[in-house]
């Protein structure tokens, strides 16, 4: 071969051997950043992949480097995670389903707020599973089942146990309960709309001077029982004043109620009263003389 | 090694930037409501390194370099250039054929590498500027479940598969009869043959390594 050959031939392998071998390795390392490991244990049936995004929080930190399937039913995953993304104490890692088509990825979920970050080369505890496509399926299945077994009850109660046809009846009836309850509002409305009228009637009626007299009248009369209440209350007072003047004694009266021995006078002058018009009775004469001529 | 490797580059290269670009739109055009569209950097990572890289870079060369090679020993054979060796003690086979699957087995790899790069690269510059794919989802799908092996495999059919070119070509030409029509029908006989043993030594290959790839 001439040399320009060998260092064209030459220059073809160093090319095509830097990138094979430089391809590779971003290819498998996902690019030349560098990372560190972390470790993760999920139960066996994950659906996980090697290059499956790692996420924190929704941001792709990593991604799924290695799987080692463990007899105990785990899958040990290690995740290249990004040198530059932390990941705080406290977080779970959890599969979580990306789409309706089954692509996987680990989301990492911080729990709590914290300064302190797990070390490379420890293990992030696992989190509550995720339902999986199959689990909904399972339960939509199941859900599928019960509406079935409730479509054929109601097929059985509608159409074999005549539930049609007393609908149907039901339905009649009610209408028929409609129309009579329509009549009866019909006639309701018509003897309202006549009182109506009659009230405005009477309301059209009535002389507002008529009212506005009568107002002022019991006005008037107001204000007069208010200056009969004024001289009640006079009156009152000045009841209680001769009452009390009567209780202290106070006054003819007042001494009159209150002295005992004009009492005793009084007893004394009615007893002698009695015996005088009882001597007057017996001898009238000696009383009157009366003489005419 | 010139001839085999250097000058095939633009033709190969050609091949594995349009079969990229082409398997990057039709997966991306096929793909259903709902999938993710990192889905076709994986799709066109796998094509191009499992399958259409080194497939179509051995066609290629099979037509290209292979029908040559068979052109060449089959005129020597007819011009008794290759008795004339043997007549000179020199071994033909080790003078003519041994060169030529060297050549095939180191340069076709080494081709291949190239046009899986190529093939890739275009895909991702058609998925980014004219498919609408992010670059991001596209790089996420190129690595997902991705393994080293992969590429060994794509470098092994590569390396068979020039290694049937250079066999099969030589061995047509050596056999080469009946002056340059016997040469010409040579040389259309030892691509359609080196074609269907590398589509047979792909089918093998597949059978026997595919599910070391899992």
């Amino acid at each position: 071969m001439r040399r320009r050959d060998e260092v064209l031939v030459g220059i073809l392998v160093t090319i095509a051997l830097a990138i094979g071998i430089g391809g590779t390795l971003w290819l498998a390392r996902r690019g030349f950043g560098s990372t560190y490991p972390l470790h993760a244990r999920f139960a066996w049936g994950a659906g996980l992949k090697n290059g499956q995004s790692v996420l924190l929080a929704g941001l792709h930190v990593g991604t799924v480097s290695e799987i080692e399937f463990n007899q105990g039913g785990w899958l040990d995953v290690t995740m290249d995670i990004e040198e530059k993304r932390k990941i705080p104490e406290g977080t779970t890692a959890t599969v979580t389903q990306l789409s309706l088509f089954g692509d996987k990825a680990i989301a990492l979920t911080p729990t709590t707020p914290s300064t302190n970050m797990i070390s490379p080369g420890d293990t992030v505890p696992a989190g509550k599973a995720t339902p999986t496509l199959d689990d909904m399926m399972f339960r939509v299945d199941s859900l599928m089942r019960g509406v079935s077994d409730v479509t054929e009850k109601i097929e059985f109660e509608f159409v074999e146990g005549g539930g049609i046809a007393d609908m149907r009846r039901t339905m009649a009836s009610a209408n028929r309960l409609v129309n009579q309850l329509s009549d009866v509002a019909a006639v309701q409305s018509r003897n309202l709309t006549l009182t109506m009228a009659s009230v405005r009637r009477t309301l059209g009626s009535v002389d507002s001077t008529v009212v506005d007299s009568t107002l002022r009248n019991m006005r008037t009369t107001s204000e007069n029982m208010t200056v009969l209440t004024g001289n009640l209350k006079g009156t009152m007072q000045r009841l209680d004043s001769v009452a009390a003047q009567l209780e202290n004694g106070n006054g003819s009266a007042g001494k009159l109620l209150n002295d005992p021995a004009l009492y005793d006078n009084a007893r004394a002058l009615l007893a002698r009263m009695d015996s005088l018009m009882a001597d007057l009775k017996r001898n009238p004469k000696k009383y009157i003389n009366l003489k005419i001529f | 090694m010139r001839t085999i490797g250097v000058d095939s580059i633009p033709l190969a290269g050609l091949v594995a930037a349009f079969i990229g670009a082409v398997s990057a739109f039709q997966t991306r055009y096929q793909l259903l409501p709902g999938v993710p569209l990192s889905t076709v950097g994986w799709i066109v990572r796998q094509m191009i390194i499992l399958e259409l890289g080194p497939l179509l870079t051995a066609l290629v060369l099979a037509g290209r370099v292979g029908a040559r090679m068979t052109a060449e020993i089959g005129t020597m054979r007819v011009t008794e250039q290759i008795d004339a060796l043997e007549t000179l003690a020199f071994d033909p086979v080790a003078y003519l054929i041994v060169p030529r699957l060297l050549a095939a087995l180191v340069m076709l790899p080494l081709l291949t590498i190239l046009a899986d790069a190529i093939g890739i690269a275009s895909g991702l510059g058609i998925s980014v500027f004219a498919a609408g794919v992010p670059m991001d989802e596209f790089t996420t799908g190129l690595r997902l479940t991705f393994i080293p092996f992969q590429v060994f495999y794509s470098l092994i059919k590569a390396t068979l598969f020039g290694g049937a070119i250079a066999l099969v070509c030589s061995y047509e030409g050596f056999i080469t009869e009946a002056g340059a029509e016997g040469v010409g029908r040579s040389t259309a006989r030892a691509v359609v043959i080196s074609s269907v043993i590398i589509l047979m030594l792909d089918a093998l290959i597949a059978l026997y390594l595919a599910p070391l790839l899992q």
